[in-house]
């Protein structure tokens, strides 16, 4: 069946798929035939995506990315890929006075520097194969938006953002794109918990999106796929907002 | 097999389909399994267009979507849809103390008014399904960059971009959503139709200003199109994909 958008016969190392964009990414990775190698911190939940991937020769590192050592390792075992698209992250509200640089390290280490390390591991260690692309999830906020006490995100998700752009630049020349996609609120476990907003509000806030709904990790994972497949092929350094129309208004 | 991307059930009409982007994108909608409605000026190259069709089930309506009266009638005719993709254009290279308001008119006429104009009676026909995506080639230019001479392409293309998010805003409600692409130099007769605005040793150094180091070709744009249309992107709209091998890094 013609499908350019399948990524039969790719490789793709899927970052924080123990939960959410993560999993449903490395979920859908698997159904369009690509063999899927995916990272962690908790490998109960790294084998519960696994069994609800589609067969294949999938693989699971347990490995917390904010430490170097457990990076270096990792990054030695894993095999050439054609993919890699990064979903760690975390979330905290925290008001700009309240700031503190324990809170600022913990937010940035992870959704930042960890990722950006992980990158340039694998480009050092050649572990892309000519035409590869890379996917980061940043966000609307930091880039497009932000939100009360959003300081800690915005400024990780700025952060990652900026740098997909210098690295979609930089790895032009060896054929590697790099891109981003930008999502809204998404209703994952991770968002749901993070926020201090009851369940009616956060009805409510449902209703400042044009198409009325959140986003479902779906709809991050298959623009994900989208940019890690070959129909997508001359687009790098890009920002894909998938928002539901948030920004709109 | 499973294929979130597919067009399979989904009508789409294609503007511009007698060559270039617009042809790309008729072509692979009927690929990925969607009817097709095609449109364009010339009546040959059309014709030629729905020989390349995959399947059954497609229509050709001719029309000149720069005539309001021919837009009502392309819409008269046309079944209903789920999906209408946007790429009739032109592009002319002239600076601004020679604009002319013919040139201007033919320009902005053919690049906005026409596939607004379009968009408006679909919609006032009630011929978009609900739960339908409207996407508009829109371009670089005008909306993340401009070059030399292309100020009237550039306010045409300007106009799409922000018409698509006016769009986008007030069709949400029906579930339609409206996006744009926005490609760079893609290579088709757009340069060549209109007595060689660019010379191959142009295009050639132009090359050089790409990342990516090459220009694009049409399935580039006509992918990203089939994306937007398909049920793949359902929570994306009023967005501007630039496709553009990293051209507006730089």
């Amino acid at each position: 069946m013609y499908n350019p958008y399948s990524l039969e016969g790719k490789t793709i190392l899927v970052a924080g798929a123990s939960s959410g964009i993560g999993r449903e990414l490395a979920i859908e990775c698997s159904k369009l035939g690509a063999l899927v190698h995916i990272i962690g911190r908790n490998s109960d939940k790294l084998s519960e995506t696994i069994s609800l991937m589609n067969e294949g020769k999938h693989e699971f590192h347990v490995c917390d990315i904010t430490n170097d050592e457990e990076l270096d390792m990792l990054v030695d075992k894993l095999p050439v890929l054609d993919g890699f698209a990064n979903c760690v992250g975390v979330a905290k509200v925290m008001l700009m006075k309240f700031l503190n640089k324990k809170a600022l390290n913990e937010i940035i280490e992870t959704n930042a520097v960890a990722p950006i390390s992980l990158m340039q591991k694998l480009v050092r260690k050649k572990k892309f194969s000519k035409k590869s692309s890379v996917v980061f999830t940043s966000s609307l906020s930091g880039v497009y938006t932000v939100h009360y006490g959003d300081a800690l995100n915005a400024t990780s998700k700025g952060a990652i953002n900026a740098f997909a752009k210098s690295a979609a630049l930089d790895l032009a020349a060896q054929g590697i794109r790099v891109n981003c996609v930008n999502p809204g609120v998404v209703a994952t476990d991770a968002a749901f918990s993070g926020t201090s907003l009851t369940k009616e509000e956060m009805e409510a806030k449902q209703q400042y999106f044009p198409l009325k709904r959140f986003g479902q990790p779906k709809d991050i994972a298959l623009a994900i796929i989208y940019l890690l497949s070959d129909a997508s092929t001359w687009i790098t350094g890009v920002n894909m907002p998938i928002d539901g129309g948030y920004t709109l208004l | 097999m499973y294929n979130p991307y597919s067009l399979h059930g989904k009508t789409i009409l294609v503007t511009g389909a007698s060559s270039g982007i617009g042809q790309s994108v008729a072509i692979e909608c009927s690929k990925m399994g969607a009817s097709v409605v095609i449109t364009g000026r010339n009546q040959d190259r059309l014709q030629e267009t729905f020989g390349m069709l995959e399947g059954s089930g497609h229509v050709q309506i001719p029309a000149d979507l720069s005539n309001y009266s021919e837009i009502q009638k392309l819409v008269e005719q046309c079944p209903k849809v789920d999906g209408v993709s946007h790429n009739a254009g032109i592009a002319k290279i002239i600076p601004v103390k020679f604009i002319s308001s013919e040139t201007l008119e033919e320009i902005v006429g053919t690049n906005a008014f026409g596939p607004i104009l379009l968009t408006q009676t679909l919609i006032r026909k009630k011929k978009i399904n609900s739960n339908g995506s409207i996407v508009f080639t829109s371009s670089l230019s005008g909306v993340y960059c401009v070059h030399y001479g292309e100020s009237m392409y550039a306010a045409s293309k300007g106009a799409v971009s922000g018409f698509a998010k006016g769009a986008a805003l007030e069709l949400a409600a029906q579930g339609i959503r409206v996006n744009c692409v926005n490609p760079s130099i893609i290579q088709t007769n757009i340069f060549k139709n209109e007595g060689d605005i660019i010379s191959d040793e142009q295009m050639q150094e132009k090359i050089q200003n790409y990342p990516l180091k090459r220009l694009g070709v049409t399935t580039d744009v006509s992918w990203a199109h089939i994306f937007f249309l398909s049920d793949a992107s359902t929570w994306i709209t009023g967005v501007d994909l630039p496709i553009d091998g990293g051209y507006i890094l730089i």
